[in-house]
């Protein structure tokens, strides 16, 4: 019975004492000093390893790729601090001759590695020829494939000649979310091997330093540079935390306790019931949208892809039947709780893209009509917003806005209706017949369709996947869900190994109207045949005359070149047309800020940066950001 | 002593065989997931910047050169069996050039520090306690424990874990929920870390206690339910024996046989990690190490993980059954 007793006062000591101990703070970097992000790579399991130039040998959000490197330009997914474009470690734009076989460079003096020595062309040089010299490089495929020769004819600046046309040589030194960074010449010349040298502890070229980080990779902090005016956002001004932290905060249920407690200022992303959550109870949070959906829209587009070479969907009227018999409105309630950004084209309704796409193309979606061999109706429904709007309004009360512009904003410009009897007709045209309430192939077999999903590595789009499978089910398509777990889904999909899928091959700037980031790879000529292996984005493997001679124009004309926005409308209008791939929203990041210490976030409102903590060009945030209390 | 050692010869070649056969099922297995880890390098490494399929085409020649991937499955499997004999289980393939032993060693003092605490806290606190209850059968307060650890007991472990971690993370911050020590501690400083990691481990050991401790508890209780009885206990009450002694020396030390081959057992697969616990509380262990494995397709590291468990189980269960014909006189060796 003693030891009974010993154990109960012994328990109640060790609490007490922890309790002093769990609210320590970190030794050296004060709190109000400190801003705390999540990284969303999670732990890091080989954390002193900082070299980004070899394939996923370490962490790449811990900080390293938003504070410490650097590159050419920047494309901002929003606005951006002074434009969309922004000329980092070059002076200007590009410069192409006229058949594109030249880019040359014209680069910023006066910027320096944080050991005091001074970028010059000659790190760019061997940024390029190193990885042109070691195969097995991050980068080495797509400079080999690209660059003939490099050179500096003056100082300041740099010449590339080309091994054949290419008008978007410039993206891959363009940050969207990453980019080629430029390597420290004079550090890794010493290294023996380039691929086998971890660059620890890391010099940077951006405005921090590293500071300190967790030898078991939970967490790295930055330290803002003193000379911070000598890097490329020192133009900018001052960077407000002088402390950075990206830590591994845990699953979501953690993520949300953790900024509860004002201990992460920042939140990748989490589900939108840890969000609903949140702004119920937190009363310093900061989100994108300061009303519903609060999530940010990222330039990524979730769709239904449709296997194309599969012979089940290579008629357009099946595939604009299945899509007919979507009701976006339970899909967007089932996935995102009502919190998505809808999108009826193939381009994500985010950034820019409203303005150059979604808007002036309405008149166009409004008027186009499908000939279903009995009627010709007109699908599209701009209000659809509106109407999930007053769905979410009894539940939701101030939180959904009133505003018809920000309806739109928030839950994208409308989408089609679903219309079963449209659907039948097309069907019907396509040689399918229905008995009692199956639906059967031409060859009389009873039509099957499998949807797959990600399960537990992707839930919301799991959950708008199973939705459309009801749907399709309850309209008599014999449809099944089918669960292939993050990995095992990105082996399938290059394989071709599906039916139809609920993920994205269609990714943009958000910031600049140029679609070539995606678009580019789904010309014919990159579509592998039955069986083999699909490089990149198109996983639907669909060739298309039409579409290729819309990619080889945009080949063609520069990047600013005003055509482009024209024939990314020409590519939006046949996409509605063939329906290869059924888009349905943007993929929204619940990115939720604290601003207990820090204000300043970016929102929809001061749309500078994008606020999801993992994309490079989050950088910019640092020099908006101001200590809640000085 | 000569049948001993004839006792002995067998077990080690049975031991020998038990881990050359789990190490191939894992091989195989592994070798067999539709996980290809070259394209989860190139996912991970393409996703969301510019790209172009003829460049993603040259670096999956590339990387399968770099990897090793090259060959014959059976001069794969020779050179697999060729590094492991040598304790090399090379490269990890998703933080290529690491070596997998670096990345184990890094994690495992972590799982065994948290594992090893865990399992012997919940031993010693579950027999201690399941003996007293077993013995003092009137005792209220180990009736009512009783009743709380067999109500725990059942409930998933994640749910368990996640009551604690709603309680002492957010209702009554008082602990760390997150990580093995504070951000940017002092390593330098011995105590003050070590206590860091102390605090760190409260909630982790917790909640693995939370649930083990009613499986010894009861385990221990049913067992001293039965020696009570044993005519040499009824004797030495009769006798005037102390109650302390009876329990101490007659009692608990006859009951403790089948509970040391459970936690033999149990500390053998303490190697394997505690892949939960470490995900809830985002420990750095041997066991998110796996996971994450797992998830990028890089067998090598799986097969080092797993063959350090395998070697660690088979090496308990082979202690025991060399141990135990010297301390327990009714087994034989043969």
């Amino acid at each position: 019975m003693r030891i009974l007793r010993l154990l109960t006062v012994a328990t109640g000591l060790a609490l007490a004492a922890t309790t002093a101990l769990s609210q320590t703070n970190v030794p050296g970097v004060p709190r109000n000093e400190t801003i705390i992000l999540e990284n969303p790579e999670g732990t890091i399991k080989n954390p002193g390893w900082f070299n980004i130039w070899t394939i996923n040998a370490g962490g790449q959000y811990t900080g390293l790729h938003q504070l410490a490197l650097d590159t050419l330009w920047y494309i901002d997914p929003e606005r951006g601090l002074d434009g969309v474009w922004q000329n980092s470690l070059a002076a200007e734009k590009p410069i192409y001759n006229a058949d594109f076989t030249e880019m040359t460079v014209k680069l910023r003096p006066g910027i320096y590695w944080s050991d005091g020595v001074e970028f010059t062309a000659d790190d760019l040089i061997y940024t390029v020829e190193t990885q042109i010299k070691n195969p097995g490089m991050r980068w080495s495929a797509l400079l080999a494939l690209n660059v003939e020769s490099v050179s500096s004819p003056e100082p300041w600046t740099v010449r590339f000649k080309l091994k054949k046309p290419n008008s978007r040589f410039h993206s891959l030194f363009t940050v969207r979310f990453n980019a080629i960074w430029i390597m420290p010449k004079h550090v890794f010349e010493k290294a023996a091997d380039p691929q086998r040298f971890d660059f620890n502890p890391p010099i940077s070229l951006g405005a921090y330093k590293i500071h300190s980080f967790d030898p078991d990779g939970k967490w790295y902090i930055w330290q803002k540079r003193d000379d911070w005016q000598r890097t490329t956002l020192g133009r900018y001004g001052e960077p407000g935390p002088k402390y950075a932290a990206y830590i591994d905060p845990g699953p979501p249920d953690k993520r949300v306790i953790a900024q509860l407690n004002h201990n992460l200022d920042v939140v990748h992303d989490i589900a939108p019931e840890g969000m609903f959550t949140l702004t119920k109870q937190s009363p310093s949070l900061k989100t994108w949208f300061p009303n519903f959906p609060f999530a940010h829209p990222d330039p990524t587009l979730p769709s239904v892809i449709f296997n194309m070479q599969n012979p089940a969907f290579q008629n357009r009227d099946v595939r604009w039947a299945l899509a007919l018999l979507i009701d976006v409105k339970a899909v967007s309630m089932a996935s995102y709780r009502g919190a998505a950004t809808l999108s009826p084209i193939g381009i994500p309704p985010t950034g820019t893209h409203p303005d150059d796409y979604h808007i002036p193309l309405q008149e166009w979606l409004a008027s186009y009509e499908i000939d279903t061999g009995k009627s010709k109706i007109k699908p599209y429904d701009p209000t659809i917003g509106n109407q999930i709007a007053d769905m979410l309004r009894p539940t939701m009360k101030e939180q959904i806005p009133t505003d018809p512009a920000e309806i739109r904003k928030a839950f994208g410009y409308g989408w089609w209706k679903p219309n079963p009897q449209a659907a039948t007709e097309l069907l019907e045209k396509a040689g399918y017949t229905k008995r009692g309430n199956a639906w059967y192939t031409p060859d009389g077999k009873p039509f099957s369709i499998k949807l797959m999903v990600e399960g537990d590595s992707r839930p919301i789009l799991t959950r708008a996947g199973t939705m459309i499978v009801q749907q399709w089910r309850q309209f008599g398509i014999d449809a099944k869900t089918e669960v292939a777990q993050g990995t095992t889904m990105l082996d399938r999909r290059i394989a071709g190994d599906f039916e139809t899928l609920i993920s994205w091959s269609v990714e943009t700037y958000g910031g600049h109207p140029d679609l070539s980031f995606f678009l580019d790879s789904w010309h014919s000529q990159f579509v592998a045949a039955p069986g083999k292996t699909q490089s990149p984005r198109n996983w639907q493997r669909w060739s298309n005359p039409e579409l290729d001679k819309i990619i080889e124009e945009v080949r063609r004309i520069s990047f600013d070149d005003k055509r482009t926005v024209e024939l990314g409308r020409d590519y939006a209008k046949l996409i509605v047309r063939e329906m290869p791939i059924i888009p349905l929203m943007a993929y929204n990041v619940f990115t939720a800020m604290d601003e207990t210490y820090w204000v300043g976030y970016p929102t929809a409102e001061n749309p500078y940066a994008n606020p999801v903590p993992n994309w490079g060009n989050s950088r910019s945030m640092m020099v908006k950001l101001k200590p809640k209390q000085p | 002593m000569r049948a001993y050692l004839a006792y002995l010869s067998k077990r080690l070649v049975q031991f020998a065989v038990v881990v050359f056969v789990g190490i191939n099922i894992t091989y195989l297995v592994t070798h067999m997931t539709p996980i290809n880890p070259v394209e989860q390098s190139i996912s991970a490494a393409t996703t969301y910047g510019a790209t172009s399929p003829e460049a993603i085409e040259m670096m999956r020649q590339s990387l399968r050169q770099l990897y090793g991937l090259e060959g014959t499955p059976w001069e794969q499997y020779v050179a697999f069996w060729k590094r492991v004999l040598v304790g090399d289980f090379g490269p990890s393939l998703s933080a290529f050039p690491t070596p997998v032993s670096q990345l184990i060693l890094r994690a495992l003092p972590w799982t065994v520090g948290l594992l090893l605490v865990s399992t012997l806290l919940t031993w010693i606190l579950g027999n201690l306690l399941g003996g007293l209850a077993g013995y003092y059968r009137n005792s209220r307060i180990l009736k009512a424990f009783g009743v709380l650890s067999m109500g725990i007991h059942p409930i998933p472990y994640y749910v368990v874990a996640f009551v604690l971690l709603i309680i002492f993370g957010f209702l009554w911050p008082v602990l760390p929920i997150s990580g093995g020590a504070t951000m940017a501690s002092d390593r330098s400083n011995t105590f003050a870390f070590a206590l860091d990691v102390v605090v760190h481990s409260i909630l982790p050991v917790l909640s693995l206690m939370a649930v083990g401790i009613g499986g010894w508890f009861m385990g221990m209780r049913a067992l001293v339910s039965n020696i009570v009885t044993e005519d040499y206990v009824v004797y030495a009450e009769l006798a005037g024996v102390k109650r302390g002694k009876i329990l101490r020396s007659y009692v608990m030390r006859n009951a403790l046989g089948p509970q040391v081959t459970g936690l033999a057992l149990q500390l053998g697969a303490i190697f394997n990690g505690a892949i939960i616990t470490e995900q809830v509380f985002g420990y750095p262990g041997v066991g998110s190490l796996l996971i994450s494995a797992v998830h990028a397709g890089d067998y090598s590291l799986v097969l080092g993980i797993t063959t350090v468990s395998i070697v660690a189980v088979s090496a308990t269960v082979l202690l025991i059954d060399l141990l135990y014909p010297l301390i327990d006189p009714r087994v034989e060796a043969r």
